[in-house]
């Protein structure tokens, strides 16, 4: 069942805090939706039906809220080391987060004639799409050249760290790092493009958009129970054995920080890594079916592991043919990055395909796979994974790392509360 | 077709709109006076919205009626050319002061022009026609008060003042440079055609309010051009100095840019401004910035852009500053906000100057991708907040 009240019934039990936004009283559903009721009482599944994703909650929503269509990441530059600026644009972008994923506009006048409207406007009429806004802070906040920018060197998480050099590694500076990131997802990208347009309006003269990345077709499932497996753009299925968003457990020991991991004010958060990752689709595209099947180590139409009949069947990596032969080969793509390879390491993906046109230099399709994954500590997760990946990978024939960062984002925010509140 | 030349700032955002409400509403109206009508057979007056309207017909003599009698307040005089195209305008003046006017209304057509009338004689011009081609308007009643908003007149007086000082600028530059090009001489005109623009672009949005000027003084290649006009004015010049290394076929040219220049400082004079209008200007003025200075378009033969980018910025400081007052009674924090992002702005500016004249910069080819992106971004961070000065002051 993919119906939107059952993602939600279970998006409260996994702890996603429908139940924090309802002891605040309820919510106007926004102007943009058809029902308006502000009734308290109101269960997920009419807000579901409403389709919105509360703000507020234990955690930050987009993470394990089950994987909208679109994408829409957008990295920031701060201009200034004024610490009160910086609060002040977290608390701006608290509550026009708290508006938009309701639905509703930013700011508070939009008719004065004399005055440009405080909302772009290219929202309204259309539905909150399950709009989330995810937040988080780079490692550049708290030190920027081994300088402390905002007193809060001594704040910073050790799980934040820089992330090493791999092999293969062509990163753009353009296109990594960031001292703020938003990830922003909704079923509508014109909605997801609105609250990314308003934020940054917003922060002129605080931060600028540093770079920004548009994502469509959601390449990992993150709910149990969805009812396929999303394509990525070289055709396979991906994220099959991805960690699930609801699986309380698993996201408890993998994915959000603890309490007593070493940084307090990142409890209930998590650590977020991002890679834009080109494809080189043409020489994909001239690959045999059998090479293909063979990099990634599964069937490309089924899904299925080699070995294997349905998507879904245990991977048996030990598995040998009739000559002795590794049926998922030692450097197919599965193998490397299965967490039984990898000391049960876990960490939550929830990807998205991206195109940015032509490549200037060969004309060639520039598009890949803009990866996000979520974990508790990336010197656990996506650091020692990649490190593999990077070095034996026999997919790396096929793709480069053209982009790079990572991000404490921190935990859920609480009506009157604001993002990073406890990092200040 | 007739065009009314009253000047008024272009229409953006719907502030003309309301401005022109403002201006309309705010004042006390004297009772309908009227005159006129048995004077002549085709002039009449009447009131409609509470605003006096005035026909006057054009003829080959001049104009009709006269003399003119109108009670004060708003008036809308409404001009009908009946004559064979010996005379095409017509204005009221005060003194040598150009009060309200219409151009360029040919036979058979209509043109029109606002203006508020205070008790007094003024003289009604129609130059070009067999008579003398002045009349008399005679203006009775009392003084008509306009309610401004406080400190509103202050900010007009400030503004106009920098208007006219940089409009004297312009004519004084143009000149010389315009002398260098007809006497063939490159490399004096390209020295002098750096020095006279940032008295033009300084005041952009203003000269745009007067229609054809804009275009005939400051149109790059491809942009649009009044009918029948051919490609001139300053940006034509620069291409053939920094492109074509000639002064060949400019003389008539420059003798045209100056004559416009000398227009504009003309009619800047009587402009007719509104706070909001000022603070929208400014605005104006770095979108110019963000649009065509930061990409090397507006200079794209002399890369003088950092030229008239400071030059747009200082345009726009100068609307801020005659609107400081009001806005820092109104909204300290937004006043404030302003000031700092002025100083952000000059600062990154300042890190490209070449000497120390107030307009000595480096060409725009010295600057990369880095160093664009990041005065953009000072930019981008103060017409944000600048866009919400126009709101404060019709508050």
């Amino acid at each position: 069942m993919s119906d939107s009240p059952t993602l939600s019934r279970r998006a409260v039990l996994g702890g996603i805090g429908v139940a924090a936004v309802a002891s605040a009283g309820g919510f106007a559903v926004g102007q943009r939706t058809a029902d308006a009721s502000s009734d308290s009482s109101k269960g997920e599944a009419q807000l579901a039906a409403a389709a919105i994703v509360p703000f507020h909650g234990e955690h930050q929503a987009g993470i394990a809220t089950p994987v909208q269509d679109r994408l829409l990441f957008g990295a920031f530059d701060l201009m200034t080391d004024d610490r009160q600026a910086l609060v002040s644009l977290l608390r701006t972008w608290t509550s026009s987060a708290e508006a938009l994923t309701q639905g509703k506009p930013v700011g508070t006048d939009d008719t004065t004639p004399e005055a440009p409207p405080d909302d772009t406007g290219e929202a309204t009429g259309l539905s909150p799409a399950r709009l989330t806004l995810t937040f988080g802070f780079g490692p550049t906040i708290f030190t920027i050249g081994g300088r402390d920018r905002f007193g809060l060197a001594d704040r910073r998480p050790a799980a934040l760290v820089d992330l090493p050099a791999f092999a293969g590694d062509d990163l753009d500076p353009g296109r990594s790092g960031g001292d703020l990131a938003v990830q922003v997802c909704a079923d509508d990208p014109q909605v997801a493009f609105h609250a990314l347009r308003n934020l940054t309006r917003q922060a002129k003269g605080t931060a600028v958009l540093r770079w920004s990345e548009m994502g469509f077709g959601r390449t990992s499932t993150t709910t149990s129970g969805s009812s396929a497996t999303p394509r990525n753009l070289q055709g396979f299925k991906d994220g099959t054995n991805n960690l699930r968003g609801d699986d309380t457990a698993d996201m408890a020991k993998f994915v959000w920080a603890g309490a007593g991991d070493g940084s307090d004010w990142m409890a209930g958060g998590s650590y977020m890594v991002t890679r834009r990752i080109r494809m080189f689709l043409e020489t994909w595209d001239r690959s045999t079916l059998s090479d293909q099947e063979g990099t990634i180590g599964r069937q490309k139409l089924s899904g299925a592991p080699l070995g294997a009949t349905a998507e879904h069947d245990t991977v048996d990596l030990a598995a040998r043919d009739a000559k002795g032969a590794l049926v998922v080969p030692a450097d197919a793509h599965i193998r490397l990055a299965s967490h039984s390879t990898n000391d049960g390491i876990r960490i939550l993906r929830r990807g998205y395909s991206f195109t940015d046109g032509v490549n200037p230099v060969t004309g060639q399709l520039d598009g890949g796979l803009f990866f996000i994954a979520y974990q508790r500590d990336p010197r656990t997760g996506f650091i020692p994974l990649q490190r593999r990946l990077a070095e034996h990978d026999a997919l790396n024939e096929y793709i480069q790392h053209t982009g790079s960062a990572v991000f404490a984002c921190p935990p859920g925010v609480r009506p009157g509360g604001w993002i990073g509140e406890g990092l200040f | 077709m007739s065009r009314v030349s009253t000047p008024r700032l272009r229409a953006r955002s719907g502030v003309a709109g309301v401005v022109g409400a403002a201006t309309l509403a705010g004042l006390a109206l004297a009772g309908c006076g009227s005159s006129g009508s048995g004077a002549s057979t085709s002039g009449t007056s009447a009131t409609k919205s509470g605003v006096h309207i005035v026909k006057l017909t054009i003829t080959d003599d001049g104009c009709t009626p006269n003399p003119l009698s109108v009670t004060s307040g708003p008036a809308t005089i409404e001009i009908t050319n009946t004559g064979s195209g010996a005379v095409t305008e017509a204005e009221v003046m005060q003194g040598d002061k150009i009060l309200g006017e219409a151009e360029d209304v040919a036979p058979g057509l209509t043109g029109v022009f606002s203006l508020t009338l205070q008790p007094g004689t003024y003289t009604v011009n129609c130059p070009g026609g067999s008579g003398s081609g002045k009349g008399k308007l005679v203006v009775s009643g009392s003084t008509v008060t306009t309610q401004v908003a406080e400190g509103a007149t202050d900010a007009v007086t400030s503004y106009r003042a920098f208007l006219e000082d940089q409009t004297n600028r312009l004519v004084e530059t143009t000149a010389p440079f315009v002398a260098a090009v007809q006497a063939g001489d490159v490399a004096k005109a390209k020295t002098l055609y750096a020095a006279a623009r940032p008295y033009y672009e300084a005041i952009e949005p203003v000269a745009e309010s007067f229609g054809d000027l804009d275009p005939l003084i400051d149109a790059r290649a491809g942009d649009p051009l009044p009918a029948g006009a051919k490609w001139g004015g300053f940006h034509r010049i620069e291409k053939a100095l920094f492109q074509d290394n000639t002064t060949a076929g400019m003389a008539p040219v420059a003798a045209e840019l100056l004559t416009n220049v000398k227009t504009l400082r003309e009619k800047v004079a009587n402009v007719k401004l509104e706070p909001a209008q000022i603070a929208n200007g400014a605005v104006d003025l770095l979108n110019e910035v963000s649009t065509s200075k930061i990409t090397g378009e507006e200079e794209r033969y002399s890369h003088v852009d950092l030229v008239d980018f400071r030059a747009n910025v200082d345009g726009a400081e100068a609307a801020y500053q005659s609107l400081r007052p009001m806005l820092t009674a109104r909204q300290a924090a937004l006043a404030a906000e302003l000031a700092a992002r002025f100083a952000a702005v000059d600062k990154a500016l300042g890190a490209y100057k070449s000497g120390p004249g107030q307009y000595d910069y480096v060409s725009y080819t010295k600057l990369t991708s880095a160093d664009t992106r990041k005065l953009s971004a000072v930019v981008d961070a103060l017409a944000e907040p600048l866009s919400q000065v126009s709101k404060a002051v019709v508050q």
